[in-house]
């Protein structure tokens, strides 16, 4: 047994060679692990690999895509032989580019090694997408069907974007393990052909514009922008994203804050917390009509009217009336949601510091839930709408903010916070005039960090009926209508983008000026 | 005055108490520091003063502004450490906040207008030497040195009878420590605040202590006394081996130059004429001599065998003095002083470089037999 496992290698030592490669390259991926296979480096081995997922490309492209391919008199043969020459083809020219420009940032590897430890990326990983890509057209893929995640077609789609980015990560490491660079530098090496491509393809654009020859998402955008509905899903999006984060922003300190807190016991003086709960109690109880039907019809009657004088106004503030009305349109839900968010907070005033790690990994795991199940999820007690939205996107601004204030508050050193107590501050004032101050820079991250995430996750809010960007992305998908898409995706990234900058200028503006300078000096 | 009675602090879970069975009193306007190797107890029998620990068992007393001695224990936390003077090492200082906001963190829990704070904050770097513009400056743009200053202006801000510091120059070069712990014994002339001082280090608790109170492990106190008393009558072997075995020069470290210079020294003035100037010189038996102006600042010095035969005025003939030490230095350090520039006599001069004294090393030597003579005298006497 032991004689025929050490037999083996050498019987074909070549295969399994460049499969263990493989595998250990996806299985334990590490700087390391590339590192070891770079001295493994061999031309042979490279080719019959590249040529081997070759083999697999055209095997797929010959069964799915007949009508294409044996057109003429050619044979499957042919077709089958060319695949495979151009997808060796391809990758050393992709591979011969992105040595060059990893020798432009000081790379120092060979084209032998470099192109070896590509492969041991590209051609597993490309055969599985292949795979995938075999199994989406079986099943019919299309970019909506993608989008399902819990279609066997999603699914598959999901994988397959999984594996691109895994594949990206892989990549990382073959480059700096042979080219023997910086992380930073390995990231524009990657980072160069692509916005090169994006640079390229905007010309194109504009160019493809000039002319008159096709109409291009630019045409899209500023036909969408003549006509004003792009101004209106523009401003529903961001007023969406800016009422979530705001009460998040009040949430995650007041919760940042009670878990650095000493943890307290309960006092007769605590009752006081009962008054918003019986307030919230009450709300339920009248609305759902416990306390009887007349008076859970005023409440609609009252509802509705606000309803209707919120949902009439117009122009700037048109989108964020338009939440609060749908969020006044709910008490029940309004109420019970109150409920919930005074028995913790209060739980979390009682425990303090004892509850922080529970804490900040219940808000790690809302974080980890997909946001279209989450809105799907709510669509029962919630409905669809702004409420909806507004609450899911809330819970996810959380822990950003949450663990931020926390680590912000905890890194105040402790000889600070002595010397104030010592000099006979309350635990208010200290937290007030001292903690609090020396956190904000972190806080502040802990926001941006969180608007630039919820402006994407508000682009799926539009698939619960929401006014936002992803509007575009939605009914361009379902219409299969590339440019729509393709207009949405850009203008949620370049929203984005600025709101990002802004919140770098709005940090620097927050940041105590004492803390700045200790910054540069340290 | 700080009293402490019976006081023992047991932390929970633990079986043995951190301080145990403490008792002594500080005098008003007197400083006392507290020593001993770490763990001792020694910050925490400090933090109970102003109750950021609570004592277990016992009673402190502080005398209020009022001169009412009050019992820290039945007072309000937040109002008894408003009314107590902190502070700690130079990290203690709020970065986020100036300087005139550091200064002003007490007297605007008070709720002192901000032109009164103001003004207290300038009177307050007046005091410690420093520059007014410094007020809008932050923490991070002094030098170490200077934030220990205003950590110290912060403590006085609200002028407390009572201060705590702990180690307050503990995180200073040796060089600036020095410098500030002597800056702090002039400024507590002045200012005769009872404090209690907490350091590791025995010569500074020497240097700085009207008591010295010292802790060994457990929190056990093994002597209160004066440092005079404690260097000449170490209570027990483990004060004699804390003290160190060289106790007899620390006691250099307990006397001023003023106490044992020549106060009436043989001087020459720049304006005499070289042939008065050799016959005072050869008259006395001096080999060379000081060389003052009219009003006393010291110029130099005249080597004897430069000026015989010479004709003239002192004046051409002066070298500059490699050194010259100031009033109120210890016994200590003029000896150190004088040995790096080899000397043996060397002028005292005050602050503006105004000779009031001489002093060599023949004064210094008698002034450490003196001392020992005096302790056993001491000791004759108590028995």
């Amino acid at each position: 047994m032991t004689a025929d496992v050490i037999q083996r290698p050498r019987q074909n030592g070549l295969w399994r060679e460049m499969l263990d490669g493989w595998v250990t390259t996806l299985t334990e991926p590490s700087l390391d692990v590339f590192r070891a296979q770079k001295a493994q480096a061999d031309p042979l081995k490279t080719a019959l690999g590249v040529g081997l997922l070759g083999l697999v490309i055209g095997l797929w492209a010959v069964a799915v895509g007949p009508a294409s391919l044996v057109t003429g008199t050619e044979s499957i043969w042919v077709n089958l032989l060319r695949i495979i020459f151009f997808t060796e083809a391809d990758f050393f020219i992709l591979s011969l580019i992105l040595f060059f420009i990893a020798k432009g940032f000081g790379g120092e590897g060979s084209f032998n090694q470099h192109s070896y430890l590509l492969s041991l990326v590209a051609v597993p990983l490309g055969m599985i997408v292949v795979a995938l890509l075999f199994v989406g057209d079986k099943l019919g893929l299309t970019l909506m069907a993608v989008l399902n995640p819990l279609s066997p077609v999603g699914i598959a789609g999901i994988l397959m974007i999984l594996f691109g980015f895994y594949g990206l990560l892989l990549l990382l490491f073959a480059l700096q393990a042979v080219h023997a660079m910086q992380a930073s530098a390995v990231v524009y090496t990657l980072g160069t052909p692509l916005i090169g491509w994006g640079i390229l393809r905007v010309a194109s654009m504009f160019a493809a514009h000039e002319e008159n020859m096709i109409t291009t998402e630019w045409d899209f955008i500023a036909g969408q922008w003549a006509k004003g509905t792009m101004q209106e899903l523009l401003l529903g999006h961001l007023w969406l994203v800016v009422f979530s984060v705001a009460i998040a922003v009040v949430l995650g300190v007041v919760i940042g804050v009670l878990i650095t807190w000493p943890s307290q016991r309960p006092q007769p003086s605590h009752l006081v917390i009962l008054i918003p709960l019986v307030l919230c109690f009450l709300l339920w109880a009248a609305s759902s009509g416990i306390l009887g039907e007349g008076m859970a019809d005023s409440i609609k009657v009252t509802v509705r009217g606000w309803d209707r004088s919120l949902t009439r106004v117009g122009g700037f503030f048109g989108p964020l009336c338009d939440i609060l009305a749908a969020i006044v349109s709910k008490p029940a839900a309004l109420g019970m949601i109150g409920m919930m968010f005074t028995i913790i907070l209060y739980a979390l005033f009682l425990a303090g510091e004892a509850a922080s790690d529970l804490t900040l990994y219940i808000a790690g795991i809302i974080l980890t839930i997909p946001s279209v199940a989450l809105f799907g999820v709510m669509i029962k007690p919630l409905g669809i709408g702004p409420f909806n939205a507004a609450f899911a996107l809330i819970l996810y601004a959380q822990l950003p903010i949450l663990r931020n204030t926390y680590t912000g508050i905890k890194a105040v050193a402790p000889e600070i916070v002595e010397a104030g107590r010592g000099m006979g501050m309350t635990e208010l004032q200290l937290l007030l005039r001292v903690k609090l101050p020396m956190a904000v820079p972190v806080i502040v991250t802990g926001v941006r960090v969180s608007i630039v995430m919820l402006i994407g996750i508000a682009a799926i809010a539009a698939y619960i009926g929401n006014d936002t960007l992803g509007e575009y992305i939605f009914t361009g998908i379902s219409r299969a209508q590339e440019k729509r898409y393709i207009a949405g995706a850009v203008l949620v990234s370049i929203l984005a983008l600025v709101v990002d900058y802004f919140m770098g200028w709005l940090q620097n503006r927050l940041t105590p000026e004492g803390l700045k300078g200790r910054r540069e000096a340290a | 005055m700080i009293r402490f009675e019976h006081v023992t602090k047991i932390y929970p879970g633990t079986s043995s108490p951190a301080v145990d069975d403490l008792s002594f009193t500080v005098p008003t306007g007197e400083i006392c520091t507290i020593v001993g190797p770490s763990g001792c107890g020694k910050t925490t029998t400090m933090k109970m003063v102003n109750r950021l620990i609570e004592p277990t068992e016992g009673n402190i007393y502080v005398l209020d502004e009022r001169g009412e001695s009050r019992n820290v224990l039945e007072m309000d936390p937040i109002l008894l450490r408003r009314s107590i003077g902190y502070v700690i090492q130079q990290i203690g200082l709020f970065p986020h906040r100036t300087i005139l906001q550091n200064i002003g963190t007490v007297p605007k829990l008070l709720g002192w207008d901000e032109a009164r704070i103001r003004r207290r904050a300038e009177e307050l770097l007046e005091m410690m030497n420093m520059s007014l513009e410094y007020l809008d400056r932050y923490p991070h743009e002094l030098s170490g040195g200077e934030r220990q200053r205003i950590g110290v202006a912060r403590g006085m801000a609200t002028d407390p009878p009572v201060m705590l510091m702990d180690e307050p120059f503990g995180a200073i070069d040796p060089i600036n420590r020095n410098i500030l712990q002597n800056e702090f014994l002039r400024l507590q002339q002045e200012i005769k605040k009872t404090i209690l001082f907490v350091t590791h280090d025995i010569d500074e608790a020497i240097k700085m202590g009207d008591k010295i109170c010292i802790l060994n492990e457990g929190g056990i106190l093994e002597q209160f006394d004066s440092p005079t008393h404690i260097l000449s009558h170490p209570a027990n072997e483990f004060v004699e081996d804390f003290v160190g075995a060289d106790r007899a020069l620390k006691r250099l470290n307990l006397v001023r130059v003023e106490e044992v210079m020549d106060s009436r020294p043989p001087l020459l003035q720049a304006t005499q004429n070289v042939e008065e100037a050799v016959g005072f010189m050869s008259e006395r038996g001096l080999r060379f001599a000081y060389v003052i102006d009219a009003d006393r600042t010291l110029k130099g010095y005249v080597r004897f065998r430069d000026l015989k035969g010479k004709t003239g005025w002192v004046d051409e003939f002066v070298e500059p003095a490699a050194t010259a030490i100031l009033m109120g230095t210890s016994l200590k350090d003029a000896l150190s002083g004088m040995l790096v520039v080899d000397y043996a006599n060397v002028c005292v001069v005050d602050t503006q470089n105004r000779v009031r004294g001489l002093v060599n090393t023949e004064m210094i030597h008698r002034a450490v037999v003196e001392s020992e003579s005096e302790a056993s005298a001491d000791e004759e006497g108590e028995e």
